[in-house]
């Protein structure tokens, strides 16, 4: 029986740990190529959620559709933030980049909470899924997760195959580099920005799958909060680290869900972050490049 | 084919540069001497557009280029061997040759240019598939300059590309840029290493305090002890 339950939620949380790479892949790499912190990382998951719950409710199109619709927005909000605001903040001190993405974050939680409103809202899509003996797999968990792994891997291909994947990396390994390379440093940075957002989207898109009727506009501060551990653990900039280092977060979170589950008297939903957490300090006193960052 | 006209530039609130003229001619090597924290290496960042010129002028072929960035002169013909090579160094030899070529003129050339780098640095092909950072000093300042061969100039900006050589490789270091020259490429060559330089240069600067005290043919640098006395202490 309990053997059953941590099974269970040991898939579940390699599920949930594939989006939740996903979810962080932006986030790192933005920093490692602009050494921007987006503290507002969050609500542009929330936005992919929105999409994927209006999408589904006006037009009834499928989450696995609407990434399409999330990329394109992703890249364009990425691209409008860019120009207008990320781009001047470039050479200005930490501080100063941190509110401003801050900021951003609260203006777009804001303007979202004006057009459609504070309630949390929901979908179903309900579309059956796999039998195991212990438990029911739905389809729509497997999707996201299968999604995830698509995506990650085409970006893969596209850093490494093409000119401008490589020019992107050139960039992050020395910018006076690429610049005596003839790269234009500026144009790298506004499509690393805007890859990153409509990264971020993406994953609010996929999150629905595990959580479709938790739909809010604040819900994104949670998401955040994880994606700089999961991006901590991946060793800060690396996209790649990042999404590993997701597997390991989903992981602990599910796993330790059960098992506090076990302890009398415990409630293990408020519990299950202390002990992430935990293991987040853990893992940086024991290794401060985190987990999979180099030396 | 180069004319910098009373540039001015600094870091900053911090002006270093105070009104910087010099003029390169097309297939020579010139080269800007001067003590450390002179302004050498600022010269060669604001002519590039690393850093932004505060005032003043910088002509290429006649046209105004002051304001044009990194990646544009490179279209035009211009390339720079930085002050401590900045390589990809995750990156291999070849990745980082291959960056060289990045746009589209340097393409069209992509074989020629990786014939001639391979003729100059055997060593590089050898080391097709390390990585950069894992080079010699050496090999680096090699692949350095190969790198800005890859972007198929007319004018090579080098700063100091002899720094933290050894005697021999320094030696070997003068001898690609003369060949370069051969080739008929432009250098504008900043150098601490006084007498080497010389050797291999036709004109000369010398740069104090972000100023212009001496410019002349070498020979003229040579024969004045009182230039040599006062601003390169030989
Ligand atoms: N990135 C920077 N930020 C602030 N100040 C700088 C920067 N780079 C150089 N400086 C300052 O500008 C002045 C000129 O520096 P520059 O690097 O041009 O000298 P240089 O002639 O190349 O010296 P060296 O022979 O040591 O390379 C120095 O006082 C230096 O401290
Ligand atoms: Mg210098």
């Amino acid at each position: 029986m309990i053997a059953e339950q941590l099974a269970a939620n040991i898939i579940y949380g390699l599920l949930l740990g594939g989006v939740y790479g996903l979810a962080t892949m932006g986030l790192s790499l933005i920093f490692g190529v602009l050494r921007v912190v987006n503290v507002g990382h969050g609500a542009f998951i929330m936005v992919g959620a929105f999409t994927a719950f209006w999408m589904f409710t006006l037009y009834s199109i499928p989450p696995l559709a609407s990434i399409v619709v999330a990329v394109i927005v992703g890249l364009a909000m990425g691209f409008v933030v860019f120009m207008t605001i990320i781009r001047r903040l470039l050479d200005a001190p930490e501080l100063s980049t941190l509110l401003a993405t801050f900021g951003i974050g609260v203006f777009i939680e804001e303007l979202s909470k004006f057009f459609w409103g504070p309630d949390y809202v929901g979908y179903s899509w309900d579309i059956g899924g796999i039998s195991l003996p212990f438990t029911e797999l739905p389809f729509t968990k497997l999707y996201a997760f299968g999604s995830s792994i698509v995506i990650a891997a085409l970006l893969y291909v596209w850093f490494s195959r093409t000119k401008l994947g490589k020019a992107i990396r050139a960039v992050v390994e020395d910018k006076e580099g690429a610049m005596v390379c003839g790269i234009n440093v500026n144009m790298v940075y506004a499509l690393s920005f805007a890859i990153g957002i409509a990264l971020t989207v993406t994953s609010g898109v996929l999150v629905t799958l595990f959580t479709p009727v938790g739909i809010n506009v604040y819900m994104g501060g949670d998401y955040t909060l994880k994606a700089f551990v999961i991006a901590v653990l991946g060793g800060l900039g690396s996209p790649w680290g990042a999404f590993y280092a997701g597997f390991i977060f989903g992981l602990l979170e599910n796993g330790s869900y059960t098992l506090l589950g076990l302890i009398p008297g415990v409630e293990p939903f408020g519990l299950t972050r202390f002990v992430s957490f935990t293991a987040l300090l853990l893992i940086l006193l024991l290794k401060p490049t985190g987990l999979l960052g180099g030396e | 084919m180069l004319k910098v006209s009373k540039l001015e530039s600094g870091y900053g609130e911090m002006q270093v540069l105070w009104g910087v003229d010099l003029e390169v001619k097309e297939k020579s090597i010139t080269t800007v001497l001067g003590p450390n924290g002179a302004g050498k290496s600022t010269t060669l960042k604001a002519i590039f557009g690393i850093i932004s010129p505060w005032n003043g002028m910088v002509e290429y072929f006649g046209e105004d280029v002051t304001k044009t960035p990194p990646h544009k002169k490179v279209e035009m013909g211009i390339t720079m061997v930085p002050e401590g090579r900045h390589l990809f160094p995750n990156m291999t030899v070849e990745d980082n040759l291959l960056m060289g070529a990045y746009l589209s003129r340097a393409e069209e050339k992509f074989e020629d240019s990786l014939e001639l780098v391979y003729t100059l640095f055997p060593r590089l092909k050898e080391r097709e598939e390390q990585k950069a950072g894992t080079l010699s000093g050496g090999e680096q300042q090699m692949l350095a300059i190969g790198r800005a061969l890859m972007t198929s100039p007319n004018l090579i900006l080098m700063d100091e590309p002899s720094q933290g050589l050894a005697p021999k490789l320094v030696k070997e270091v003068f001898e690609t840029i003369y060949k370069l020259k051969e080739e008929g490429l432009t250098i504008l060559l900043v150098e601490q290493n006084v007498f080497s330089s010389l050797d291999i240069s036709d004109y000369a600067y010398v740069l104090h305090e972000g100023k212009i005290a001496f410019g002349g043919s070498v020979d003229e640098i040579k024969e004045s002890e009182d230039i040599k006395k006062a601003y390169l202490g030989v």
